[in-house]
């Protein structure tokens, strides 16, 4: 057993490996971690590329994956490359739920059955607060995706990102998904993670390295600590969780970011439930 | 070219700026941290203490690096050199201001400052006769490291002029008081 495999075993590092296959965006979300929008760099991975992680994560012993962006189904071979994945590791595709066209929804039959999970990011049950967030006519976009997908046998999960969430809220949003066909392990809710576009609209919790479990997370510019790690603020990447900048082989991140994990002091440890 | 600070320091790169500034070689490395993990310890072990002479090394360093005409490393060993007890004097007559064999006159760093003038400012092998004087003053593992020092400075003086480094305004003002400048 390898001493990545090893740690994946033991929980010294988590088990996923995120990936982060663009940048853009046809959404500009007044929290979005990355300022990703339309006209900004694409910094895209590649389908081979993905592939490549995909096969080196598996061949480490890490367990799952995943993939953000951006919105990674402005890309075109998206459904296809990681429905390839899927077939090495289990897979959450993380989306707006917002380009799901007809052609979009057939081509997602294909991923049915298989070990693929889309996460769509919902943030309210009110149509005029989540658009407040996300932009014009989401809500209603989304829930119709969201509808479409499941009658499609696709696994969906929601993702709610908020400053603050009420009881009568939350509960509101649960009946929502419950009824869309959404079980309530598949309803995630997160803080608002002041990095990136966050940071000049005054939203979100401060996050420091032992906030964030330690998931290897490459993009076209290196690897990093977290998925909360390759933000973007005023234009410029940041660089503070940076693991590395070479990526391939996978090995040789995943064993730097090993390291730094070892290295942490007694008792640190992630304080902020994310994921 | 950004040099990071402590705030944007990648985490292999956060240990070298826990003491503060880490100069503007590291800042800028720090872009590739792996890199930087990787040269910083060589780097300290070919420019700080070893069994050379604090003395002896500058004198490679700065010749190394008026050879090879950088300003940012001239300017920082500049300042080395006088620390590690160099004369103003000296220190000049090695950036090439001022005949070296005024100041010079010792044979053992005679020998040493023609071997690095052909190291460093020439290409090809070096003449028998430079090596054999430098091999009648110094021991074999003492030509082998500092030929590795000229090397060291040579890799960086090409980094730190193509890249254009600032020397930081502390050095600046030191080198000023010393009319170094």
């Amino acid at each position: 057993m390898s001493a990545i495999a090893k740690a994946v075993a033991d929980r010294v590092l988590p088990g996923r490996v995120w990936l982060y296959a663009n940048y853009h965006c046809n959404l500009t979300c007044t929290y979005c971690l990355t300022e990703s929008a339309p006209k900004v760099a694409k910094r895209e991975l590649g389908a081979q590329r993905m592939l490549e992680v995909a096969a080196q994560a598996r061949a480490l012993g890490f367990t799952s994956l995943g993939v953000t962006g951006g919105e990674p189904f402005l890309l075109s071979y998206l459904t296809e490359t990681i429905s390839k994945m899927a077939e090495m590791l289990p897979i959450v595709v993380l989306t707006n739920g917002t380009l799901f066209t007809h052609a979009r929804l057939e081509e997602a039959r294909g991923l049915a059955g298989a070990p693929v999970a889309i996460q769509i990011s919902l943030d309210s049950a009110d149509p005029v607060a989540n658009d407040t967030m996300r932009g014009p006519d989401n809500f209603r976009r989304v829930v119709a995706a969201i509808d479409a997908l499941v009658a499609r046998g696709v696994r969906v999960r929601i993702a709610t990102t908020a400053e603050h969430i009420d009881e009568h809220e939350l509960e509101r949003l649960c009946e929502l998904h419950r009824g869309l066909g959404v079980a309530d392990e598949d309803h995630v809710v997160r803080p608002i993670v002041r990095r990136g576009r966050a940071i000049d609209s005054g939203l979100g919790v401060d996050t420091d390295l032992i906030d964030l479990p330690p998931e290897l997370t490459v993009t076209a510019d290196g690897a990093y600590w977290s998925p909360f790690g390759p933000t973007v603020h005023g234009g410029r990447l940041d660089t503070d969780l940076l693991v590395s900048r070479t990526t391939s082989p996978l090995d040789k991140p995943a064993r730097i970011l090993l390291r730094l994990v070892q290295g942490r002091a007694p008792g640190d440890d992630a304080k902020l439930d994310i994921r | 070219m950004e040099l990071l600070d402590a705030r944007r320091a990648p985490l292999l790169a956060r240990p070298f700026f826990e003491g503060g500034d880490p100069g503007a070689i590291a800042a800028t490395i720090a872009h590739v941290p792996e890199v930087l993990d990787a040269t910083m310890p060589f780097l300290a072990q070919m420019f700080g203490p070893s069994a050379l002479p604090a003395r002896t090394k500058e004198l490679v360093i700065l010749r190394t690096s008026a050879l090879l005409d950088c300003r940012y490393c001239i300017q920082s060993h500049s300042i080395a050199a006088r620390d590690a007890g160099l004369a103003r004097d000296e220190v000049l007559a090695l950036r090439g201001d001022g005949p070296l064999s005024n100041q010079f006159t010792d044979g053992a760093e005679r020998a040493l400052l023609d071997w690095v003038d052909a190291v460093a400012g020439s290409t090809g092998p070096v003449s028998p006769e430079i090596g054999d004087a430098l091999m009648s003053h110094f021991a074999e593992p003492d030509v082998i490291e500092l030929t590795l020092l000229a090397g060291t400075t040579m890799m960086l003086n090409r980094f730190c002029t193509a890249l254009g480094l600032p020397t930081s305004p502390a050095a600046l003002a030191r080198l000023a008081e010393d009319c170094l400048l």
